[in-house]
């Protein structure tokens, strides 16, 4: 049996482009016909659930739940991977309710394979939120994204500072999200369509969208640069692994 | 060029080769077979494609990502017109990286749009490194090295390597003496039957032209059918023909 696979998406603040983020792993599991599914947090409306209605299911992550409605599912669900774009401010809080449930438990006996893609922002105090967070996640597997893909002057740190936040996470691995042309990115969001839905010059239900060539060919580099960093760090060997262990238990 | 939509594209890294009077040769000679042509000038300046042939020039550029969607989106939308773009020196280097970035040779030939690349080649390293990236970037187009005579003798030619299946040197004669003052002066068309008459021209000034733009127009038909083999060969290749 294929052991399941969560995948948190967040950071302590906002702005910095968790939900791009975790619209292109959608993308890039979808392009592998890995099975997905994905849990909004920003409760009562979410902005991964405009993008992808048919996977998404928006909920507040802080209650028990919905907590159950998303853990306890792990092993009955149709989807191999579970995304989940934690709304901004609650990573830290969500990682410790996961230490709280067991999750992290079971995810370090190797029952579940459990990722964070920690989105950075520009700030110190992004790096600050590094420590917190290697503090909770363990065994994890542990994604640093550095996300430019709406400011340029985004990382202004001083390297030697970032090295040794980065470093307090064993195993951690660096993942840098490029920079999209704006008119493509306001496009896309305007489109209101998965990347590679605009790229595919598709509308919301698949039908034919008429979108410019110029703007597709910008979303098609860039969503190509960026799976490109995803297959770099094995992100699908990552989610493949087959477990013998009974993984309903482990969801119960 | 002739069996279905194409885009040419005149080029080269380097001013002052004769890349407008190659583009107003390349549009004067479809225009002359009856074709519709929307021709793009990426140049400033005097003596630019547009103050030539102003009904089928658009001004463009690549400078921002409007300009980009103008033209681009324009290229490979689906018109029976045959596309010729004057690429300035300036605009080389931006024009064909946004063109890789984009993928604007694939979705052509996606949209049975052939591409040709007219290369003026020059014994500069610039243009010969110029020249080599194309062929290593647009290996689904046409590339034609162009030999202007009027740059004198082309001994640097090996350094031009001709694309697998695609063109030989398309050869531009030198202008006789003299002449070159009729057909520098706007609103001169290569298209226009009585021309000469309306630039004042001599009889033999005016047969002398006309013996020139045969020669010029002959080596177009050529490349034409050279370019038909390359699509039909990249066609098979690339199993994207239709």
């Amino acid at each position: 049996m294929t052991r399941p696979a969560v995948i948190l998406v967040g950071a302590d603040k906002g702005g910095v482009g968790k939900t791009t983020v975790a619209r292109t792993l959608i993308d890039y599991f979808g392009a592998h016909q890995t099975p997905t599914r994905a849990f909004d947090t920003e409760t009562p409306r979410g902005t991964l659930k405009r993008f992808h209605p048919d996977l998404t299911e928006v909920v507040d992550v802080t209650s028990v739940s919905d907590q159950m409605k998303i853990f306890d599912t792990l092993g009955s669900a149709d989807a191999r991977v579970t995304v989940i774009d934690v709304r901004a401010g609650l990573l830290s809080s969500t990682l410790q309710a996961l230490t709280d449930i067991g999750f992290l438990e079971s995810a370090k006996k190797g029952q579940i394979t459990f990722a964070v893609f920690h989105i950075l922002g520009s700030s110190i105090a992004s790096l600050q939120e590094i420590a917190e967070t290697a503090r909770v996640v363990g065994e994890a597997n542990y994604f640093l994204v550095k996300n430019f893909i709406n400011n340029t002057t985004f990382f202004e740190w001083d390297p030697a500072t970032y090295n040794s936040y980065f470093k307090k996470i064993k195993g951690a691995e660096e993942i840098t999200i490029p920079k999209l042309n704006e008119m493509a990115y306001e496009q896309v969001e305007l489109a209101s369509v998965p990347f590679v839905s605009f790229i595919g010059n598709k509308g919301a239900k698949g039908e034919s969208a008429n979108n410019s060539f110029v703007l597709r060919g910008y979303v098609r580099h860039w969503l190509g640069n960026v799976w490109g960093e995803f297959d770099r760090v094995k992100l699908v060997d990552l989610i493949s692994p087959k477990i013998e262990s009974n993984i309903r238990q482990v969801a119960g | 060029m002739a069996f279905r939509s194409s885009i040419t594209i005149v080029a080269s890294p380097r001013p002052r080769v004769g890349k407008t009077l190659l583009a107003r040769l390349v549009t004067g000679f479809h225009l002359h077979e009856g074709r519709l042509v929307a021709a793009f000038d990426l140049n400033a300046g005097e003596g630019t494609l547009l103050q030539f042939l102003p009904e089928q020039t658009t001004s463009a550029s690549v400078r921002d990502t409007s300009g980009q969607m103008a033209l681009f989106d324009h290229l490979v939308a689906h018109e029976d017109t045959t596309k010729i773009i004057d690429l300035g020196h300036e605009s080389f280097e931006p024009f064909f990286s946004i063109a890789h970035k984009i993928g604007f040779v694939e979705e052509a030939c996606r949209r049975a749009i052939a591409v040709a690349i007219l290369f003026i080649i020059t014994p500069d390293q610039t243009s010969v490194e110029a020249y080599r990236r194309l062929r290593d970037r647009f290996a689904r187009t046409t590339l034609a090295p162009v030999h202007n005579e009027i740059l004198g003798p082309a001994q640097y030619r090996d350094r031009y390597p001709l694309t697998i299946g695609g063109a030989g040197i398309v050869h531009m004669p030198a202008l006789a003496p003299g002449l070159r003052r009729y057909i520098d002066r706007p609103p001169f068309s290569f298209a226009d039957p009585n021309l000469g008459e309306v630039s004042g021209m001599s009889v033999d000034a005016h047969s002398e032209l006309q013996r020139w733009l045969r020669r010029i127009f002959l080596e177009f038909r050529e490349l034409d059918l050279r370019i038909l083999l390359a699509d039909l060969r990249s066609a098979i290749q690339f199993g994207s023909g239709t």
